[in-house]
């Protein structure tokens, strides 16, 4: 396994796949933290950013993934390497390699948005102290669903040679995830999709606010963890796995 | 010629998974922003006018423009595989042709995707129960200059995907342009950044006040941007070492 990631890491050196991520991330950074910081921003800032960043994480970590999936994939399409490949090795163990390879970069950008968050709330001067296990639990649920679409991506972009379908049905999803935040009348339509559980595990509600007195009377408040959504999403992570890797194995390449 | 040549681009276009998903992808929004405008009916109060933002408000920023990447990257994609650009470059026509051929391609599928939004935009609507009579002249408009705009989009994304040769990376640029062009609409340059010009066009963001400002300016400058665009993307295409 080791000979095989190093493989991967040689293939993709001079590919730019890690800065493209890197930028991507940085793109997602910028449109999520600008703004202006008022004095009630700065008071509500620690709780806002658990309410809001879910949101904008539903737009470009599904997008991250479907890119990176795409390039580290697209690599063996060309040229017909997959079968090079599968004659110095077992299909299941280049799948692993790719996978693992693939979601080390999207964990990192995951890790990387997270720390600049928290940096910049403290460079800008929030009030209070980071909630550290708030945030924490953010990273998690920010994580796993990244973890499942990267799955799901990595599948479909190693069994189809044409990467438009990968990228169609990942931009579906993402559509779908995205619409469903915005309808909390119908909760279930978030379970329902992978792309909706950055909804489906947020946190943090905002309560009190009014078209008309704005934030005067708004506030946060921590509406409880969806452990019961987390489950279900681990297991079908687990299952598109299971799933994704024996039909890459039964596909004549 | 140039309809032999988009009868070419048809034909490499033929039982291609892109026409399946400009079919499928309208369906979304139209449904989700269809239950959220009757979540929120006593908010949005212009009634078709209210409806149209709820179908096209992402469409335009997030998704559009990443389906015109994917779309322009595949066309390109093709021509790439296998040595095709030395087979396409050597036959006897003008290089400016093949990059029209294949824009016109481009802005027959955004034309197709704003008629289906139409479509679906009407039949929300009726099934919504808005009784307010229906702004033919308005959607008729909006799906034209949506056309419009997109196809300055396309003509980018063309010209972006003869450089680069993965599929992914102009996809990750539409997308970076799709939001770049929500800023610039935001800060009132709608109309002259090349991203925002098909939710511009589409009026996806205030509808009633952007027909007020009139489209004659809107029109001239996407037609300068397309000339511009193909002018350079054929250069490219006739200088580029394929």
């Amino acid at each position: 396994m080791i000979k095989l990631l190093k493989s991967e890491f040689r293939k993709t050196r001079r590919r730019y796949v890690f800065i493209t991520a890197i930028l991507i991330t940085a793109f997602g950074l910028v449109w999520s933290l600008h703004g202006r910081y008022n004095e009630i921003a700065l008071r509500f800032g620690w709780m806002s950013f658990l309410y809001q960043l879910p949101l904008t994480n539903a737009i470009f970590m599904p997008l991250l993934s479907i890119i990176v999936s795409s390039r580290l994939c697209d690599i063996e399409h060309k040229g017909m390497m997959l079968k090079q490949l599968a004659v110095v090795t077992d299909k299941g163990k280049i799948y692993d390699a790719k996978l693992i390879y693939g979601l080390g970069m999207v964990v990192i950008c995951c890790l990387i948005n997270w720390f600049v968050t928290i940096a910049f709330g403290c460079i800008i001067g929030f009030y209070g102290d980071v909630p550290i296990r708030l945030y924490l639990l953010y990273l998690l649920f920010t994580v796993v669903p990244t973890i499942a679409v990267y799955i799901f991506q990595h599948t479909l972009s190693l069994l189809f040679r044409n990467q438009a379908l990968a990228f169609f049905a990942g931009i579906t999803g993402t559509f779908c995830g995205l619409f469903s935040m915005f309808l909390p009348q119908l909760p279930w339509l978030r379970r329902l999709f992978i792309w909706g559980y950055y909804g489906a595990l947020q946190f943090v509600g905002l309560f009190g606010w009014t078209k008309e007195a704005r934030y005067e009377n708004a506030y946060f408040e921590v509406m409880g963890f969806d452990w019961l959504s987390f489950g279900v999403l681990i297991a079908a992570a687990i299952l598109m796995y299971i799933i994704g890797r024996s039909l890459f194995c039964r596909k004549e390449v | 010629m140039i309809l032999k040549l988009l009868k070419a681009e048809r034909m490499k276009l033929k039982r291609s998974p892109v026409w399946g998903a400009f079919l499928i992808m309208p369906v979304i929004p139209a449904l989700l922003g269809t239950v959220n405008y009757m979540g929120n009916i006593e908010i949005l109060q212009s009634e078709w006018y209210s409806l149209w933002t709820q179908h096209t408000l992402f469409t335009c920023y997030f998704f559009l423009p990443i389906m015109l990447g994917v779309y322009c990257a595949y066309i390109m994609r093709i021509e790439h595989n296998n040595h095709n650009w030395n087979k396409l470059l050597t036959l006897p026509v003008n290089k400016a042709s093949i990059f029209v051929s294949k824009l016109l391609t481009a802005s027959m599928m955004i034309l197709i995707s704003e008629v289906w939004i139409c479509v679906l935009f009407i039949i929300s609507g009726k099934l919504a129960g808005i009784t307010a009579a229906l702004p033919y002249r308005s959607i008729m408009i909006w799906c034209l200059f949506g056309t419009l705009g997109g196809t300055v989009t396309a003509a980018v994304q063309l010209m972006l995907s003869i450089f680069i040769r993965s599929f992914a990376l102009p996809v990750g640029i539409a997308f970076a342009g799709g939001l770049s062009g929500l800023v610039f609409l935001a800060k009132g340059f709608g109309h002259i950044w090349p991203y925002s010009l098909m939710a511009y066009g589409m009026n996806s963001n205030a509808p009633q006040q952007i027909i007020e400002s009139g489209y004659a300016a809107f029109a001239v400058v996407c037609v300068l941007y397309i000339a511009v665009f193909t002018a350079a993307g054929s250069a490219v295409m006739s200088r580029k070492d394929f």
